[in-house]
């Protein structure tokens, strides 16, 4: 059970760890969606004449030098384009059902496994007969039986 | 020929119901006749739908513009690979296409299984079919792919500009055999559950279906990675666009299905969780190909919208109806006959890979369809893209990449303190080394770092077994060290094909990473004689080549390439324009090497003032993502080659005659 839980405290360790480091204009460009059909994010789109990523991405540059924050300049976009725009929901209302669901079930998952886990292993040991008495030479055979069956199983 | 084609289709269809219902008929009646009928009828469905599909292929490479399909799909002009590979270009021939493939798989069956298995085999056989009869009746009735035109063009409209690719005419084929490959495991488990069958010899029967079913899965992803990074001009190779996140959940859930399975064997455990696994793939690629055929969400790749997607949610929903209510009936029979001994222990570790690969599944599922949800409950459009995907899948992917050196390592049953620390001191060691090395080389996020730690982490776990396991062989039978080495695989091929695919693995995440955390990227636009540095290259912009066939009109770039001040290579990133559609596409440069991929791509060019704009990408690291994903081809072959005992049946069952002979002379 520790080694599940220190397994837990890893994976939401790397997930804080996860912050990316990019440039400010990157990362606005990364979350909003070119609206030209591609399927991809401003910074992304593959259509180097693109209609709506060229301009986009000289809008974000010009807002950013003005000093607007990225919050700011995001909202512009949400404003004028709806919540379409966005790459990724947001954090909000309904929206959050996007983000937590995911976890919960994995969540869920992992402790559906750890109940059975411990259950069946509680269960095991109950039913574990009692050791009988035996010879120091018969005990002496099981010891070494167990050490090859370890070896062998590794 | 067309004409022949419908008749075809039309007779499978009537064949396949004689099919199905000849074979449960047969096992009601306890007739093998009925049974052995319907055998025959699925070998004569796949007689006509082969018929059917020679007949699109004769329409297609005779130029018949008169069948609406060709005349959509293809042109005098387009070359015959690609006028080969628009059978499956186009919504109705690759249904046909799927149709071919599926019957295929079911008379390989149908062969394999003879004299095996005869319990199972009507309910395999009305199964498969049941599922060709599904595809049949969209063929025959709601998208027939003979269709002809009143007036007969005097020219096709062209395949795609964006299939005319290498990549293209591969990748939907695999991606196809992995989808309908899954079908015949999925058949095994309704005859098991149907007849009450329930303990390992239909999973040994399927072991190597749902492996194909994998490894076909695999390379047609790894093939649309390839495509999109060479074709699509972005830069990267997943976008985790509906029709990728539809081909990766089957992925997610086979290759769960496939650890998962192992616990079964050893232990009688996990029975209904496999079925469910088995059923859940099945039901994904089916799901996968009505988010490709439907348009429900939009996709770059999905084929365009059809009125196709009511009737895969029907059959869709039939196909969980009738497994859910089989496996609630038979849950009784399912119970495990063993328990977990240890929550420290090789089974543990498989579940929790399990919990961690079905949680991707769902994750990819639930993101895919939210949009969807979304304008649903609250009528408001929204986008589930990468940066979604990335968030919620990155940290779980990095969970999957630690319990897969876990796994292989770690005792069955239970692991002792002594084992572990035997088992984990040279990996974690190797990982640490890894990790050193890595920031020494210049790879500075500190998260990416982590996960390039884990990958030595793992290469360390697999390469001790393999040192483990050859040691041991050269000490007891005296082996050099490639005979043992070559002698340890052979003897357990599943065991160490398995490592390599998971070296594959690692390898993929190499790429990934390396490519994703520390990309460097640069537009500029300049004349020829002009240069710019990104990254440690200098580029130096040598002017534009034109050159024009009948079917597509080109401008290439040169552009040199520096390390150091010395020239180390020339590459000429392309803008070519398609005649018939009138459609201009990017054909990338790319310079790949170990260390990283130069990826050049012609934006635009204005000839007036002969300003260039380039758009430049170094990725670094990679390469290792199709090296890893050729290795991981590698590992599967490995990994389906006889084991000993099987090798050992197969030589006695080819020669009873001489066997019998010296009893005789005995």
């Amino acid at each position: 059970m520790r080694f599940h839980a220190l397994l837990a405290v890893m994976f939401f360790a790397l997930c804080s760890l996860a912050a990316a480091s990019l440039p400010i204009t990157q990362e606005i460009e990364e979350a909003l969606t070119c609206q030209c059909g591609c399927g991809l994010t401003v910074h992304t789109c593959n259509h180097l004449q693109c209609g709506f990523a060229v301009p986009a991405k000289q809008e974000i540059a010009k807002q950013v030098g003005e000093g607007k924050k990225q919050e700011e300049i995001v909202a512009t976009f949400l404003t004028r384009y709806g919540e379409k725009v966005l790459s990724a929901p947001t954090t909000t209302g309904f929206n959050l059902a996007a983000w937590i669901t995911p976890f919960l079930v994995v969540l869920i998952g992992g402790v559906l496994i750890g109940i059975v886990g411990l259950r069946w292993n509680k269960s095991r040991r109950q039913n574990e007969p009692q050791k009988p008495i035996v010879s120091s030479e018969a005990e002496q055979y099981r010891e070494q039986l167990k050490k090859e069956l370890e070896n062998f199983e590794n | 020929m067309t004409h022949l084609g419908s008749l075809a289709l039309s007779l499978a269809s009537l064949l396949a119901l004689y099919a199905i219902a000849t074979s449960l008929w047969g096992v009601l009646q306890r007739r093998e006749a009925w049974i052995a009928s319907g055998t025959h009828a699925a070998y004569a469905v796949f007689g006509c739908v082969g018929v059917a599909t020679i007949a699109l292929l004769y329409a297609l490479v005779t130029r018949d513009f008169n069948v609406e399909y060709v005349a959509g799909y293809s042109s005098s002009t387009l070359p015959m690979r690609y006028t080969v590979a628009a059978l499956w270009g186009g919504q109705k021939g690759s249904l046909l296409f799927w149709t071919f493939i599926l019957t295929l798989f079911s008379t390989i069956v149908q062969a394999q299984n003879r004299t095996k298995n005869r319990a199972l085999m009507p309910y395999v056989t009305a199964a498969l079919m049941a599922i060709t009869l599904f595809f049949l009746g969209l063929l025959c009735f709601i998208t027939p792919p003979f269709e002809r035109l009143a007036l007969t063009p005097t020219e096709g409209s062209d395949l795609n500009p964006l299939l005319q690719n290498y990549w293209m005419t591969i990748h939907p084929p695999s991606l196809y055999l992995g989808y309908v490959s899954a079908s015949v495991p999925f058949a095994f488990a309704i005859a098991a559950l149907a007849t009450g069958k329930l303990g390992d010899v239909w999973i040994r029967t399927t072991r190597r279906w749902a492996l194909t079913s994998w490894f076909f899965l695999s390379v047609g992803n790894l093939l649309g990675g390839r495509w999109a990074y060479e074709v699509l001009g972005w830069g990267g190779y997943w976008a985790w666009d509906p029709v990728e996140n539809a081909a990766i959940m089957p992925w997610f859930t086979a290759t769960a299905y496939l650890h998962s399975v192992m616990i079964q064997e050893k232990k009688n455990m996990l029975k209904v969780w496999n079925m469910a696994l088995v059923i859940l793939t099945f039901a994904l690629t089916i799901f996968g190909t009505f988010l490709t055929r439907s348009g429900v969400i939009s996709s770059v790749h999905s084929f365009t919208q059809s009125g196709l997607g009511p009737y895969f949610i029907a059959f869709l929903i039939l196909v969980l109806m009738v497994s859910i209510g089989l496996l609630l009936y038979r849950l009784p029979d399912l119970k495990s006959e063993n328990e977990l001994d240890s929550l420290l222990s090789r089974e543990a570790a498989f579940l929790l890979n399990n919990w961690v690969l079905v949680g991707l599944a769902f994750a990819t599922f639930w993101g895919t369809i939210f949009p969807i949800l979304s304008e649903w409950v609250r009528g408001v459009k929204i986008t589930v893209g990468p940066p979604f995907f990335n968030k919620v899948n990155g940290p779980l992917a990095v969970l999957l990449l630690f319990l897969t050196g876990v796994g292989p390592v770690i005792a069955w049953r239970r692991a002792s303190a002594k084992s572990l620390r035997r088992n984990f001191t040279v990996p974690i060691l190797s990982g640490v080394v890894a990790g050193i090395l890595f920031f020494a080389f210049g790879f500075r996020n500190y998260y990416a770092v982590v996960i390039l730690s884990l990958t030595g982490f793992v290469l360390g776990t697999i390469l001790s077994e393999f040192v483990r396991g050859t040691r041991a062989r050269q000490a007891i039978l005296h082996e050099n060290s490639a005979q043992a080495l070559s002698r340890l695989v052979a003897k357990n091929p599943r065991r160490y094909g398995g490592y390599v695919v998971h070296v594959g693995v690692v390898l993929i995440a190499l790429g990934i990473v390396g490519s994703s955390f520390f990309k460097i990227e640069k537009q500029i636009s300049l004349k020829p004689g002009e240069s710019f540095e990104v990254g440690r290259y200098t580029l130096k912009y040598g002017g534009i080549k034109n050159r024009e066939d009948a079917h597509l009109a080109a401008q290439a770039a040169e552009v040199a390439v520096f390390v150091g001040g010395q020239q180390i290579d020339t590459v000429y990133p392309e803008k070519r324009l398609y005649k018939r559609q009138n459609q201009p596409t990017t054909e990338v440069s790319i310079r790949p090497t170990l260390r990283e991929d130069l990826y050049v791509v012609l934006g635009s060019y204005d000839a007036p003032s002969q300003l260039a704009t380039l758009q430049v990408f170094v990725n670094p690291l990679l390469s290792w993502l199709w090296i890893g994903g050729l290795t991981l081809i590698l590992g599967t072959c490995i990994t389906m080659l006889p084991s000993p005992a099987e090798r050992q049946a197969l030589a006695l069952a080819r020669t009873p005659a001489e066997v019998g002979a010296r009893v005789v002379t005995d």
